[in-house]
């Protein structure tokens, strides 16, 4: 087992910038999670790490050795892909030995190993099927053992739960937090999902246009995001933005709106700032604001209210234990340590939370 | 013995009885479709394929030139007289190294070419459509295009030995090398189509299954041989079927190459038919090479598909 360190990983497609000088040590056995949306660079990052695609500028250290020359099987790393990209003509048994096989152990190991695996992820009764007579669920399994079988130095996952189903997908996701748990083998883990990605890893590294945006613990992402970005990715919900002007030291919004917070530095009066506020932070009873209710969601434990508040299409989380019907009115509060507010412009927090 | 039946039986003699009841229904609800859509279909059907197979199969016994009826019955004489033909012989042996080289030589070559123009270089498609000319072309026309480029005296090889300082050969006046010539021409003019065969089959391939072994581990040979080749095992198939098919109906591009000479050492089965039934008037011969052609294909043809292709 070893760690990973990118070192100003930078990737052009002629002269397009897709990566921009990305920094990034995982530590031995950790889980990382890079999450961002579509096309910010995120499986760009994983496959040079897995050697399937060139760096332009950087370095790539897997367990403090260059390996920006070294070709996907001089890595030691295993990669569980978005498709399964199991071997179709090949027995689940096949495909989880090929590497094995291919670095020439003997069968009895290739046999021990196998069967290590396929008991670890409950894949026994399935070793003599091919991939066609087997469930998304199931595939993703064989794809996992094909991974964990070689003992990797590096586990790489682009996306493994996509194809899944919702319930699959939670289920799946506890079996890989398991897994982790079981190898601990240093894993990055690349999602468009961000409950994935806070729920599985360790650590969370946010990304947007090939910059790193903000990496942390995934409480340390939601409790204190680092700009507008992160603010509006991690959280689901997402938060609610309103448009305001510092004035006294609060911030202004139109409509008469108005958020006391807790600042980090003095902010002078007519500064543009974003107010952000999570719809599960919303205090509702007796509050400052008041707006009509417009929209109701109920899920079960909790009910998903949209509020016109003052112009202002707002998400707020109620209890369900609360009758709330379209058309009522609704009165809520910002608690003051739980009131983000950006530089509207940098995007760049500007409130001590 | 008890005439009861068992609760169990009860059910299934039910559900037989609804299987039979609904197999009747079927067969009331297809029966107009029958009368209205099969008469056409087979009245063409017979007429043109039937009918001449049947007319054929019929005239192999007699010796008739085709003009007026036949009237002189044979029996199997034509048949004796073909297999005891050298260049009947030669013509099967000429189909048979055909089909050898195309398995052996013209579809590794479709195969390996394919894999170099489904990369994305520069100018891939270029030169898949520059491989896939020879095809395009005419076979009559790569017949007298390659009749001209053997040439000894004024042909391409002619020029090239005479470069060297040598006398041109006449290959195809050879007859120990003709076939050889020929068998070169035929891998020049179809290997293009086997090659688009195979360029779609290997577009059908995930790109990450290939990832994955390159991550496994696999070298660029192991990586074709154990994971490429699996997956093209249909088209594989397919490409030999059409070869060996292909092959059995060779007959335009020989005629103006050799016209199966020299001393007939050039013939396949179809010139052979050509040459010895329709120049020469003996239609009762030719039918019966006909008939002989015929069962080979269909044989070849139905185990082929029945042995190798039974999956696809």
């Amino acid at each position: 087992m070893s760690g990973l360190e990118l070192r100003n990983i930078a990737k052009n497609y002629g002269a397009v910038s897709v990566i921009k000088g990305i920094n990034l040590t995982v530590a031995d056995g950790e889980f990382v999670a890079l999450v961002g949306p579509s096309g910010c660079g995120k499986s760009t990052i994983l496959r040079m790490v897995a050697g399937l695609e060139d760096i332009t500028d950087g370095d790539i250290l897997i367990g403090e050795k260059v390996v920006n020359e070294l070709t996907p099987r001089e890595r030691n790393i295993a990669m569980v892909f978005q498709s399964y990209a199991l071997y179709p003509h090949m027995t689940v048994y096949q495909n989880m030995a090929f590497n094995l096989e291919l670095s020439g152990k003997s069968k009895a190991e290739i046999e021990t190993r196998v069967q290590e695996a396929a008991r670890m992820l409950e894949l026994e009764p399935l070793l003599d099927r091919k991939p066609s007579q087997l469930s998304g669920g199931q595939r993703q399994r064989v794809a996992m053992g094909r991974a964990v079988v070689r003992a990797p130095a590096v586990f790489l996952f682009d996306e493994p739960l996509s194809n899944l189903d919702a319930k699959l997908r939670v289920q799946m996701r506890g079996e890989i937090k398991a897994l982790h748990k079981k190898v601990g083998v240093t894993s990055i883990y690349v999602t468009h999902d961000q409950v994935e990605a806070m729920t599985l890893a360790d650590r969370v590294v946010v990304l947007n246009r090939g910059v790193i945006q903000q990496e942390g613990s995934p409480m340390e992402l939601y409790r204190r995001p680092a700009n507008l970005f992160v603010a509006g990715f991690i959280g689901s919900p997402a938060m609610n933005f309103f448009e305001a002007t510092i004035a006294g030291g609060a911030a202004q919004a139109t409509n008469g709106l108005r958020f006391p917070f807790v600042a980090e530095r003095q902010l002078v009066d007519g500064h543009k700032v974003v107010v952000g506020v999570r719809p599960e932070h919303f205090a509702s009873g007796d509050g400052a604001m008041e707006g009509e209710v417009t929209f109701v969601e109920p899920t079960g434990g909790q009910t998903f209210v949209t509020l016109d508040l003052a112009g202002h299409q707002t998400m707020v989380l109620v209890s369900s234990d609360e009758d709330i019907f379209a058309g009522n009115r609704l009165s809520v509060s910002a608690p003051l340590e739980r009131t983000y507010v950006f530089d509207a412009e940098t995007g760049v927090r500007l409130s001590a939370n | 013995m008890s005439q009861t039946s068992t609760i169990d039986d009860v059910p299934v003699r039910a559900t037989s009885a609804r299987h039979v009841r609904r197999k009747s229904n079927r067969v009331r609800g297809t029966l107009p479709v029958l009368v209205l859509f099969l008469p056409p279909a087979l009245l063409v059907f017979t007429v043109f394929v039937i009918l001449p197979m049947g007319e054929a199969a019929w005239y192999s016994f007699y010796n008739w030139n085709g003009y007026g009826l036949p009237t002189e019955w044979i029996g199997t004489k034509n048949y004796e007289i073909i297999f005891r033909n050298g260049a009947f012989r030669q013509a099967l042996i000429n189909n048979g190294l055909i089909i050898a080289v195309s398995i052996l030589i013209q579809i590794p070559l479709a195969l390996w070419i394919a894999t170099m123009v489904t990369h994305r270089i520069k100018g891939a498609v270029a030169f898949r459509l520059l491989f896939f000319l020879p095809y395009v072309l005419a076979d009559v026309a790569a017949g007298m295009i390659w009749r001209f480029v053997y040439d000894g005296q004024f042909g391409l090889v002619a020029g090239i030995f005479n470069a060297f300082g040598m006398n041109a050969p006449f290959w195809l006046a050879d007859k120990q090398v003709a076939f050889y010539a020929v068998l070169g021409v035929i891998v020049w003019k179809y290997f293009g189509f086997h090659m688009m065969l195979f360029v779609a089959g290997l577009q059908g391939v995930d790109k990450s299954v290939l990832e994955a072994a390159d991550i496994d581990g696999a070298t660029g040979w192991q990586k074709f041989y154990r994971v490429t080749l699996p997956m093209l095992g249909s088209t594989v198939r397919l490409s030999v079927f059409f070869a060996v098919i292909g092959s059995l109906q060779l007959f335009d591009m020989i005629m103006p190459l050799t016209g199966g000479g020299p001393s007939n050492s050039t013939q396949t089965l179809v010139t052979f038919l050509y040459s010895f039934g329709v120049m020469r008037m003996q239609v009762g011969f030719g039918s019966a090479v006909g008939v002989v052609l015929f069962v080979i294909c269909v044989v070849l043809a139905f185990s082929y598909k029945r042995i190798f292709m039974k999956n696809d």
